[in-house]
């Protein structure tokens, strides 16, 4: 529904037709004074046409050819800028950070690994040693060692003696 | 007046126009800009007052205009189409201005009326003096009551008493109901008559 700003305007504006048109005309209490303000409407529609319309522009040619240089000039700045913008995020974004999320994982695995494998105990020593059985007689022989050194990659059994005594010669027929 | 037949190959040649533009051809938008430059001109020239001011803002319309023209979809005409961005940036200016230096278009901002002797627009029979005099002073009325008016209110009054566009189109160029341009209209021409009476009933 219509306001009453709008009906008016519209009546003005000779925008009023018909049903519209007569309803309106018959709510205005005074349609003598609404006719002479209608009149006047007009005539400062007429006033300000008359005085406003007719500014003109001065150097049209140069005012389209300072228009024409900028657009180049923008146009250009653009085309500059264009991988400059376009460039920069592609690598500086996605690409990139997936590289160095992709390296820094990498160094991690191979720095893993490497300190691991170091520090990782051995299972098992290459050179076993045992010492099987020691079995001097003090009195004979005080710092008397005897020692077996097995190593089973190799299949080897290494018998080492330290401090023993000479044996007497009739040692073994005994 | 141009009959329906030239309208239509005028709205023809300017839809052709707008998708050279839209596919970077800059002599068709000079074209579309010789054909309107005067309009948009005076127009934003009737809601500043200043002929400098009005240069700059007509240049950075165009401007925008020449950027945004690949979203022209064709369902307003051209000219609508433009106004709205004119209606934006003079509005949006207007409003700035006010922020910064308040009301001062009334001071040394206004720029008496001149008349270029080189320009191709000048009278055949020049104006007497006293009758120059005259006309400034009136155009400084005007001018100084349409700066009473706020820049919504200066531009729906322009737009219907100079160019005689029709409320839809007023209503698109500003982004507004056409009750918004009727409620508008009413009290931007309750105003003038109050502050321009004297002077349109004696001239």
């Amino acid at each position: 529904m219509k306001t009453f700003e709008e009906k008016w305007t519209a009546w003005l504006d000779d925008q009023l037709s018909g049903r519209e048109l007569s309803e309106f005309e018959a709510s205005l209490p005074d349609k003598a004074a609404a006719q002479a303000e209608k009149a006047e409407a007009k005539k400062l529609g007429q006033f300000l046409k008359r005085e406003l319309s007719a500014y003109p522009l001065k150097n049209e040619e140069f005012f389209s050819h300072q228009l024409h240089e900028r657009i180049v000039q923008e146009s250009g700045e653009q085309r500059r800028d264009r991988p400059r913008r376009g460039g920069t995020p592609s690598w500086w974004t996605i690409p990139r950070l997936l590289w160095a999320g992709m390296g820094s994982l990498a160094v991690f695995l191979i720095f893993t690994v490497l300190v691991m494998h170091q520090e990782r105990p051995a299972e098992e020593s290459q050179y076993l040693t045992q010492i099987l059985n020691a079995r001097v007689d003090p009195v004979v022989s005080p710092n008397g060692t005897v020692s077996i050194f097995e190593v089973k990659q190799d299949r080897a059994t290494v018998l080492w003696t330290e401090g023993l005594q000479s044996l007497p010669a009739d040692y073994a027929a005994k | 007046m141009q009959t329906e037949a030239t309208l239509a190959q005028s709205d023809v040649s300017e839809l052709d126009l707008v998708k050279r533009c839209q596919d970077g051809d800059t002599e068709a938008f000079d074209e579309l800009v010789t054909r309107y430059r005067t309009r948009v001109f005076g127009m934003i020239y009737n809601m500043v007052h200043s002929e400098q001011d009005a240069w700059d803002l007509a240049q950075e319309s165009f401007l925008k205009a020449w950027k945004s023209i690949g979203r022209f979809r064709g369902q307003s005409s051209f000219y609508t189409w433009i106004y709205r961005i004119v209606m934006n940036v003079t509005i949006d200016w207007l409003r700035k201005k006010k922020i910064k230096g308040g009301e001062a278009e009334f001071d040394d901002a206004i720029q008496p009326r001149e008349i270029d002797p080189a320009s191709k627009t000048v009278p055949k029979t020049e104006a007497l003096p006293h009758q120059a005099m005259e006309r400034d002073e009136i155009r400084e009325r005007i001018d100084k009551a349409i700066g009473q008016l706020s820049p919504e209110h200066r531009a729906v009054i322009l737009m219907k008493e100079i160019d005689d566009m029709q409320y839809h189109e007023i209503a698109e160029a500003l982004g507004c109901s056409i009750g918004t341009v009727m409620s508008r209209l009413f009290y931007a021409r309750k105003k003038l008559q109050n502050l321009l009476r004297d002077v349109y009933e004696n001239v």
